[in-house]
């Protein structure tokens, strides 16, 4: 009960934990303020609290389709809400302090609906043992740890980001965030697959021979980039269209507001 | 009188099932219970290349999470719940699931022909 209850609360924590490191990373690398951290943490837990106590009524919306559609949602919010962060972030970097206050709401929401989101089953997870008081303990003990490693990997990138040379933490954070974000919009068409929303298809490849996703790399590849040992061809266009229209939208920003040669020889004479 | 009203009322019967076929309703289904932590039955067969309904209810008080890697599905069922979850189409071949919240007793898969 203690192994699989570390393996359950894991697998959720890193998912949200990742996000929130990467934020966090970032709001340290532009000198933002930290507070929001505890705000959208806390706005998590209360949504995943109450998500969790009206699972039944939620699932029973739309003929069924209710939490899938739900999640679905919560993930392409997450999308969007990623596509205005980035951009910002870049503009940010280059132009100084820009709209720094919608960039840290954009964040909190973020962070809020990824805990809301992951939090939500734990809690569900959690509840159950309300029926088996003898077990609780250990299945406590057991989620406590999940949470401590998904936490302790989460502060490894969050170190590794921020111990990256000035220059490249930006763009590992876009690369990151863009994967990241993509793979949100894969997991959402496979819900929306699951309820019939979108035809289930055949899958385009499989790739469980080579990596299983049961195994412990591909459980991590899953948590951090939605890995997907057999997409159907929706998941797939779904997955490149997100990351496109994510690059396109970088790649302009990046080019609208990279200091001018005429800024960059300005500056270096001010310096001399 | 009554002979034309039936006549409509059969009319109206007739295209409802119609409607009822087109509209998903035709997709086989298949029936799955979890009672005291288990899958029953924990083999279900299935036809091969065709979508299929799976309809899982949940005669335990406590939440199950029905999911499969090789069906690509997850789904929480709360306690006392009945879920729908469309699976397939799948070429011929056998795809474990499991219970997430009690994977070692929670076992079955689908066995498609």
């Amino acid at each position: 009960m203690l192994l699989s209850s570390v393996i359950i609360v894991l697998r959720e924590v890193l998912e949200a934990a990742m996000l929130l490191c990467i934020l966090l990373a970032m709001s340290r690398f532009m000198k933002l303020r930290m507070r929001w951290f505890y705000i959208s943490l806390a706005a998590g837990v209360a949504g995943a609290v109450a998500y969790g106590n009206h699972l039944a009524a939620i699932s029973d919306l739309f003929d069924g389709a209710g939490q899938e559609l739900l999640d679905a949602g919560l993930q392409i919010a997450i999308y969007l809400l990623l596509l205005a962060i980035l951009p910002l972030m870049i503009i940010n970097h280059h132009r100084g302090s820009y709209r720094p206050a919608l960039l840290q709401c954009a964040m909190l929401a973020a962070v809020a609906l990824a805990v809301l989101r992951e939090g939500a089953e734990i809690y569900v997870y959690l509840s159950a043992f309300r029926y088996q008081p003898q077990l609780f303990s250990g299945v406590l003990t057991g989620a406590l740890l999940g949470v401590g490693i998904g936490f302790s990997i989460g502060a490894l990138c969050y170190y590794l980001l921020l111990g990256l040379p000035r220059r490249y933490t930006l763009l590992a954070t876009c690369v990151l965030l863009t994967l990241v974000g993509a793979g949100m919009c894969a997991q959402a068409a496979q819900m929306l697959i699951q309820v019939d929303w979108l035809p289930a298809q055949a899958p385009l490849w499989d790739t469980s021979a080579l990596l299983p996703e049961e195994s412990l790399p591909g459980q991590l590849l899953y948590a951090l980039l939605s890995y997907e040992a057999s997409p159907t061809p929706i998941e797939v266009a779904f997955y490149s269209v997100s990351l496109a229209l994510m690059v396109l939208l970088l790649g302009i920003t990046h080019y609208a507001c990279r200091p001018s040669c005429e800024e960059l020889s300005r500056a270096r004479a001010k310096q001399a | 009188m009554y002979s034309e009203i039936n006549r409509y009322a059969r009319r109206v019967l007739r295209i409802l099932l119609v409607a009822m076929a087109v509209c998903g309703a035709g997709y086989p289904e298949v029936t799955l219970e979890i009672r005291d932590h288990l899958f029953i039955p924990s083999e279900l067969v299935v036809p091969a290349n065709t979508k299929v309904k799976l309809v899982v209810y949940n005669r335990d008080p406590t939440p199950e999470e029905f999911e499969s890697y090789e069906l690509n599905r997850e789904k929480v069922i709360v306690g006392g719940q009945r879920a729908i979850i469309f699976i397939g189409p799948l070429a011929p071949g056998e795809y474990l699931f499991f219970g997430e919240f009690n994977p070692k007793t929670a076992q079955g898969k689908v066995i498609a022909r």
